[in-house]
């Protein structure tokens, strides 16, 4: 049996396909693929289906069940369900590190915190509508700095110190890191700086729903080194990570059509 | 064809949003053989007296055949039916500028005009709709202190904006609900009707008021069978929601129509219990049962469709929860000062989670939402409060940030998706 899980977010969407041959527990990812989710959902979830399908050998009619999920899992013809990310991020989660409690996952335009008993999620929170805490903001802010944003990680761990950023809209914050640049400020300490920036924000949240070990963090964020460090350090827990953690939405729908 | 005709008449208010233009479209709708044409267009009884004694309600505001007073929501309108003034809420009126899609204008009024952005959109709206002088003149402006503190401001404002500060009335609902409080309430009510009877020049009749108060008791028997009925029903009419009822819950007590509609919707539920307990299939996959905490969004949203699409239900809402005692018409004043003293906005948190508790138990919910209205610290400020006290229990809490009254602070995305992982976890269990 093959299942596909599609996560059609705001800035990427990610598709697995899931093979299990001998039972639930059995599951394997077959294929995953990551895209840009561009302006149309639709057509994102349509090619990522077709991409995962062509990474696999496999064709689509081999398919037995199709999860979508994200923000743009409404009106996906082909899906057989919609689930949203909450759920599907639990399972994920939990496919990944049995026993997870507490899922923090952080993606291009959104955040959220989920709790979990026994595999299941029993609360979450998201966060606010604005971009503060999400990967937007750092993207954002890597481009007003002209760094790469894969060099944040190594930033983070190779410099002490950093500056406070006190702008949580995305917005302010740009121009308040233009002032700092203007004012000398070392731009490694402004870096440090916006990461604890969005860890502020989203500690909060954890402390909000309140805090059980184990931690698994998800979605794209999670693959900023220096954002996990600090998250760990203010939260004081260790932090698990899956393999690809964009994909975690995406596969948790694809262990959730297993079910349909 | 019929959703066509409300969707006209709306389309020409917002295209003539003028006082004159509401008095004349007024003036036609309220007439008796329109106004039941209107009111047959609605799929429900119930649905159908809300909108008849609503319109003709609004219209006895704005025909100039009695003085108007102007007041917050939780006063006892009883004293305004007795003193024969025509009551008229502005921030129930702010829900229907949202219903009506003129809010985005009217805050926009308000926002030219200075009215902080952090202020609650329902007296935000109402200023608005103040300044296009869209509301009917009032005499007089009454204000109570009972949950919300943004009223008390506003209202006087109002009073401002109209030249009639002198007759701006607030009335102090203390903390504590015992005999000293009721005498001191009771005390301020009388003094309220004095001066109702100089801003207004209408006397108060004391064998009126006794026939008024009478009234509200038959309101309230009827509210309490209806509150019943919904401790088991789950087949409602199409489109019913317990929420849009806050107007005869609030303005109309005190009056004939109160009470013929809210018989006439246990008439229509009943019938449909009956209905329920003869269908073999009602109690296959029953829906989640959720209790439904503060206001909703009074503009367009998909917020219940969401609900019922997830095998979920909303069982009840707070707002119609019938918690003062019988009155007594040998005692109006006092009845009226121990109705606003029971209110469990009034005094700690924990009379407020004391009542949820008790609907909850009542009408054994699987989950309870809490909508928090921008800006209302009264009720947004008992989030934690209540979502721990619920937790104690065992009932998931969803705590749902949005705006009653501007849609454009509220992502109908977001609170969808808040719901639907809300209901998946209620469904999970």
């Amino acid at each position: 049996m093959y299942t596909c899980g599609i996560d059609i977010g705001s800035v990427s969407t990610e598709a697995v396909i899931l093979e299990n041959s001998n039972g639930k527990d059995d599951a394997k990812i077959y294929s995953y693929i990551i895209s840009p989710t561009g302006a149309n959902s639709k057509i994102a979830a349509e090619k990522a289906l077709e991409k995962a399908c062509f990474q696999s050998g496999l064709d689509r009619s081999g398919i037995d069940a199709i999860v979508a999920t994200g923000y743009g899992r409404i009106n996906i013809p082909f899906a057989d369900k919609n689930i949203t990310e909450i759920s599907c991020h639990a399972r994920g989660a939990i496919s990944a590190f049995a026993g997870t409690r507490t899922v923090i996952d952080i993606g291009g335009q959104d955040s959220k915190v989920i709790k979990l008993e026994d595999g299941n999620p029993i609360d979450f929170l998201m966060n606010d509508k604005c971009a503060a805490g999400t990967g937007r903001f750092l993207e954002v802010m890597a481009r007003a700095l002209e760094i790469d944003l894969e060099s944040f990680t190594d930033i983070f761990l190779s410099t002490d110190g950093h500056v406070d950023i006190s702008s949580t809209c995305t917005v302010f914050a740009e121009s308040e890191i233009v002032s700092l640049i203007g004012q000398g400020v070392d731009k490694n300490k402004i870096i440090r700086g916006l990461i604890y920036s969005i860890v502020s924000k989203i500690t909060s949240m954890v402390e909000r729903i309140g805090l059980e070990e184990p931690v698994c963090m998800t979605g794209g964020v999670a693959k900023n080194l220096g954002v996990v460090r600090a998250l760990e350090e203010k939260l004081n827990v260790k932090i698990n990570i899956p393999e690809e953690p964009q994909i975690t939405g995406a596969l948790g729908a694809a262990y959730l059509a297993l079910n349909l | 064809m019929v959703i066509e005709v409300r969707e006209k008449i709306k389309t020409n208010i917002r295209r003539n949003l003028d006082q004159k233009y509401f008095k004349r479209l007024l003036g036609i709708i309220a007439r008796k053989p329109v106004l039941y044409a209107y009111g047959s267009t609605f799929s429900s009884i119930s649905d159908r007296y809300l909108n008849i004694f609503s319109i003709r309600s609004i219209r006895d505001t704005y025909n100039g055949k009695n003085p108007v007073g102007f007041g917050s929501l939780f006063l006892p309108y009883e004293l305004f039916y007795a003193t024969g003034i025509t009551p008229f809420l502005p921030e129930v009126m702010a829900g229907f500028t949202a219903g009506l899609g003129i809010a985005d204008q009217t805050l926009k009024k308000a926002s030219s005009s200075w009215y902080s952005q952090d202020l609650c959109t329902f007296h935000r709206s109402a200023s608005g709709a103040i300044e296009m002088d869209l509301f009917p003149d009032p005499s007089f402006m009454v204000c109570t202190n009972l949950a919300c503190d943004a009223a008390q401001k506003s209202f006087y404002h109002y009073a401002a904006t109209y030249g009639i500060e002198k007759n701006y009335c607030l009335i102090d609902v203390p903390y504590n609900n015992n005999p000293r409080s009721i005498e001191y309430l009771a005390g301020q009510l009388k003094r309220l009707a004095e001066n109702i009877e100089g801003a207004a020049g209408k006397k108060i009749d004391m064998d009126r008021f006794a026939r008024i108060i009478e009234l509200s008791n038959e309101f309230r028997k009827w509210a309490l069978k209806v509150n019943d009925i919904r401790k088991k029903l789950l087949d409602y009419p199409p489109n019913f929601n317990g929420l849009n009822f806050i107007l005869p819950f609030h303005g109309l007590i005190g009056t004939e129509e109160a009470v013929k509609l809210y018989k006439n919707v246990y008439l229509e539920l009943s019938g449909l219990l009956s209905r329920q307990k003869e269908d073999p299939d009602a109690d296959k996959n029953p829906p989640k049962r959720i209790l439904w905490m503060h206001l909703k969004p009074y503009y367009k949203n998909e917020i219940f469709e969401t609900i019922d699409s997830g095998n979920c239900k909303v069982v009840f809402e707070e707002i119609n929860n019938v918690y003062w005692p019988r009155l007594d018409p040998k005692r109006p004043f006092e009845s009226l000062a121990l109705k606003m003293l029971s209110h469990p906005l009034t005094g700690k948190a924990s009379d407020r989670t004391a009542a949820l508790g008790r609907m909850a138990d009542d009408y054994n919910i699987d989950g309870a939402v809490l909508f928090t209205h921008w800006g209302c610290r009264q009720s947004n400020g008992s989030a934690r409060i209540i979502k721990d006290y619920f937790k104690e229990r065992g009932i998931p809490v969803l705590v749902l940030d949005g705006d009653c009254v501007d849609k454009s602070n509220s992502a109908a995305g977001q609170i969808k998706t808040r719901l639907q992982g809300y209901m998946e976890i209620l469904n999970s269990k």
